[in-house]
């Protein structure tokens, strides 16, 4: 069974090896290179902008600014474009680091120091720099599109049952501006031959970027084709066409050569999406015996000031315990900040940090150990679906978590464990995330010579998913892995759901799942008409299919290999697709993945740093394709959360706004040396209700809780609550508070 | 002696770049830009390659050798996507311009393998998974190699802080550690 072996990587030879081929490695004869111009400001407008020396520098063929730009088609906001102006819109300047000007020259060279050349006289306006500025604007969010989640909502009546309570605690917690900064810069190779284009691109759903890049540049969505294969890392800064995609469309278009533009580290982080500062206040009522009577949660995020995108910190509020009553409001206050983006794990990464701070806060007031206050509130049920949860072994993980970690070690108060120079703190959270799904299609062909492929648009973001889907393709076929090649991140394949948002498991590994099954079916079918294989006539549940062949599963050496069945009828391959439908769910239940998080902490007494020494999560997500990227990706997605809990902060100027450092050597994202002892692991429970292979998204549940464990981790250690991330060693040099 | 003039001259015109700079902001004119006549030996294979003065070592790598197994993740020596061995040593290719290199020995990940076999410290990412994405396994790989050539008593203990230099923004640092003290017990019981 090739589902749930630790297979490696189908791509594994090409990227140890260098030839793995991402976006910017991508070469075309005649290929010219792009290179931009972003704005000093953080508000105001472009006055005057000279590019004559820019245009006059050797090699350079074009400069486009909003004066002499090709006109854009369509509307950002039909086009569901990430921002709601397109790039070099007009002269008005809404955040720093903004595209005003891009210059196309001969060679990487010429164009940045012709780019260096382009000459701008601002007309500077004041800026919003800070979302404690910008908090006098705190107002409920308009949506662009359709609505996400409830920002306004109560249920039962939860102000008179905080007020009943028997124990209340109000406190503000605090998320600074986080950067997904993946290792690989946003890149883009557009390319025209007769009226169509080709996008090479940094993307995590091509299909999905077609439409926006079609309709921005006035083509038919089928004179389009976006690819898309590998892509360095993302954490959902790619889940949308950025303005620097659209540009050297048009350049390219303009110049008549194919036009790279990679853009610079400095503008990953100004202009390629982030996770904006949140504010949340929570207010939670509990009754001695620690019994939830309700939860009030209060949040506004900082937004751009052309339009509200409030950030999904309520997730977990009301579906991660028990509670009688639930209270939700969800604001954005304007500020001149760069476009944000759906970053790992939305919503639910902020809002954990929170609430399961707050249970540890009220752990203490309640003198009840964090892990059984957390029991004592576990709930069955989806609250406002009203369906038990499919799949929920969170008491489990609870159970596992402690066990391997040894949470009976924990002293019942902070400041209790010292080990020579260090102190010593335990901390724990739960971890949830609902489990989204989207349509999906897949296509498996079983070809004549014994081999297989699998076509689907998904791209390998690093999450292991073209391993765990030839994996799925070799369970549904009974084709060995090695067997069976992957076509991928091209929208001349059918549609996969995007990778992002933990889809890429149950939704277009179900659609693989069916097609493969499909392909064996139409196979059996084959060999039971065909006199001649030793199949003839079998029922159909008879047919099992292994190692490339067919068999009767009552005489298993009855069978043939589907290489002689295909060519002794003459067919070079059977293809067929599968579609994840979202109505295959069943109805019945509300699904999610879960986990347990234990962390250890070590705080040196002097310089007050915080080292994660150990680490256990213990998750629930179905049936694991693959115990070895799972593992990775649950170890990876922990240190991602470690970072921005304990070091990462894009800080912004306190007058401007503007990022102070918006560089890999001051944003620091962990290094090797800050990883400690990561135990990862599986309470393993197919979830047949979620999708027919049983298995959950992985990617977002495993980076959900950290902060708090890590947060309440420190607490214990050193009687310190920090409740404004990251935990830095300038807020722990305090005494206890 | 030629070789050696012109390195000295681009070294020299750097430097004057740089007091101008100092003595008047004006930015000097853009000129038509210099390129120099560089040899390399890179990955074994000596090759002639008319540069950009301007060029750092890893655009020349990509751009105009056309080996792109070594990237770009920061171009500004922060993030170790970019090592290869120069002469040897580790050094990160984005942080230096080629034609300060004349002459020198650049090994690069697509320079690593035998044919078809993968030198152990690939192999070992491959077996242990010590990547994600992918997109800074090059520059893992070839300061592991630096590495344990370096330090060929290398203990499992040292190798977090010696491979700090590299980020792995996919976090895939156990598995980068465990393939590493995997080929450093591979080449000392090889020898």
């Amino acid at each position: 069974m090739a589902i749930g072996r630790p297979l490696n990587r189908v791509e594994a030879r090409e990227k140890v090896t260098g030839a793995a081929r991402y976006t910017a490695d991508a070469r075309l004869p005649g290929m010219v290179y792009a290179a931009l111009v972003g704005s000093a400001v953080s508000a105001g407008r472009v006055r005057a902008i000279d590019t004559t020396r820019a245009e006059a520098a050797p090699g350079v063929l074009a400069v486009l600014t909003h004066l002499n730009r090709p006109q854009w088609h369509g509307t950002p906001d039909a086009l569901r474009y990430q921002e709601t102006r397109f790039p070099l819109a007009d002269e008005h300047i809404h955040h720093h680091g903004q595209y005003l000007a891009m210059v196309v020259a001969g060679t990487r060279e010429q164009a940045a120091h012709a780019a260096d050349l382009v000459a701008v006289d601002y007309e500077t306006r004041p800026a919003v720099p800070t979302l404690d500025a910008a908090l006098p604007d705190a107002h409920q969010p308009v949506w662009r599109f359709e609505p996400e989640f409830p920002t306004l909502l109560a249920i039962g009546d939860p102000e008179a049952m905080l007020a009943a309570a028997d124990v209340r605690i109000e406190r503000e917690y605090r998320t600074p501006y986080y950067s997904h900064a993946p290792m690989e810069p946003h890149a883009t190779l557009a390319h025209w031959a007769g009226g169509s284009l080709t996008v090479y691109t940094t993307s995590q759903h091509v299909h999905g970027d077609r439409p926006v890049i079609a309709g921005a540049l006035g083509v038919p969505p089928d004179r389009v084709r976006v690819i898309s294969s590998l892509v360095g890392g993302a954490f959902g800064n790619k889940t949308a066409v950025w303005g620097p995609t659209l540009l050297a469309a048009v350049a390219a278009r303009q110049v008549g050569r194919p036009v790279q533009l990679v853009v610079t580290r400095k503008q990953v982080f100004t202009c390629h999406g982030h996770q904006p500062p949140i504010l949340q206040r929570l207010r939670v009522g509990a009754n001695r015996d620690g019994t939830l009577q309700a939860i009030v949660h209060h949040t506004v995020n900082g937004t751009p000031v052309l339009f509200d995108r409030p950030e999904g910190a309520i997730s977990p509020t009301g579906t991660v315990y028990a509670l009688r009553s639930v209270g939700v409001r969800v604001e954005v206050a304007r500020m001149h900040m760069p476009t944000p983006a759906t970053m790992r794990t939305p919503g639910d990464g902020p809002g954990m940090f929170a609430v399961g701070s707050a249970l540890d806060e009220l752990s203490y007031e309640l003198g009840i150990d964090p892990v059984e206050l957390r029991r004592r509130n576990h709930l069955a049920a989806h609250p406002l679906e009203r369906k038990p949860w499919s799949g929920k072994q969170l008491l489990e993980c609870y159970d596992e978590g402690a066990r391997r970690f040894g949470w009976e070690r924990r002293a019942p108060r902070p400041r209790m464990m010292r080990d020579g120079g260090d102190w010593v703190g335990f901390g724990m959270s739960s971890a949830q995330r609902l489990e989204h799904h989207g349509p999906a299609r897949a296509v498996v062909e079983i070809r004549d010579d014994g081999t297989a492929e699998v076509r689907t648009s998904t791209q390998e973001i690093g999450t292991g998913n073209l391993t765990t889907l030839t994996q799925v393709a070799a369970g549904g076929t009974g084709i060995e892995p090695d067997r069976i090649g992957f076509r991928s991140g091209d929208t001349t394949l059918p549609e996969s759901s995007p990778t992002y948002g933990s889809r890429t498991t149950g939704s277009t590994g179900t659609a693989v799942h069916l097609a493969a099954l499909r392909a064996r079916q139409v196979a059996a079918r084959l060999a039971i008409a065909d006199a001649r294989s030793p199949l003839h006539g079998l029922p159909e549940e008879r047919i099992g299919a292994a190692h490339g062949r067919l068999y009767d599963v009552d005489a298993p050496r009855r069978g043939e290999t589907y290489r002689e069945l295909l060519r002794r009828n003459g067919r070079r391959s059977i293809v067929e697709q599968g579609f994840h439908d979202l109505a295959g769910r069943d109805p019945r239940f509300s699904y999610a993945t879960f986990g347990a998080h234990f962390t250890e902490v070590r705080i040196d007494d002097t310089l007050r740093r915080v080292r994660v020494t150990r680490h256990v999560g213990v998750f629930a997500v179905g049936r694991v394709l693959n115990p070895k990227t799972a593992r990775n990706q649950a170890q990876g997605g922990i240190v991602y959360a470690l970072g921005g809990a304990l070091m990462e902060e894009l800080t912004a100027d306190p007058v401007t706004g503007r990022f102070i450092a918006p560089a890999l050597t001051d944003y620091h994202v962990p290094v090797n040396a800050d990883v400690g002892e990561i135990d990862v692991s599986f309470v393993e429970e197919p979830d047949y209700g979620a999708h027919p292979l049983g298995a959950k998204g992985l990617g977002e549940v495993v980076a959900v809780g950290v902060h708090a464990s890590i947060a309440n981790a420190v607490y214990h250690a050193i009687g310190i609550r920090v409740r404004d991330l990251p935990i830095t060693p300038d807020k722990l040099v305090a005494g206890p508070r | 002696m030629s070789d050696g003039t012109k390195r000295r001259t681009v070294l020299a015109g750097g430097l004057s770049v740089g007091v101008g700079l100092a003595a008047a902001p004006a930015r000097a004119e853009a000129s038509t830009p210099k390129t120099d006549l560089l040899t390399l030996v890179v990955n074994g294979r000596r090759v002639r390659v008319d540069v950009d003065v301007r060029a750092s070592l890893l655009d020349t790598l990509r751009d105009r050798l056309h080996l792109t197994g070594t990237k770009k993740g920061c171009d500004q020596g922060a993030c170790g996507a970019c090592t290869v061995l120069l002469d040897g040593r580790r050094v990160l290719s984005c942080l230096t311009l080629a034609v300060m290199h004349e002459g020198s020995e650049v090994t690069t990940v697509e320079g690593l393998a035998d044919g078809d076999r993968l030198h152990p410290v690939q192999r070992a990412f491959a077996d242990h998974d010590g990547f994600q994405c992918g997109f800074c396994t090059s520059g893992q790989i070839v300061s592991a190699v630096g590495l344990l050539a370096e330090h060929p008593d290398l203990t499992d203990a040292e190798i977090p802080e010696l491979m700090s230099g590299n980020l792995c923004r996919c976090a895939a640092y156990g598995n980068i550690r465990a393939a590493i003290a995997a080929a450093a017990r591979l080449s000392r019981e090889g020898e």
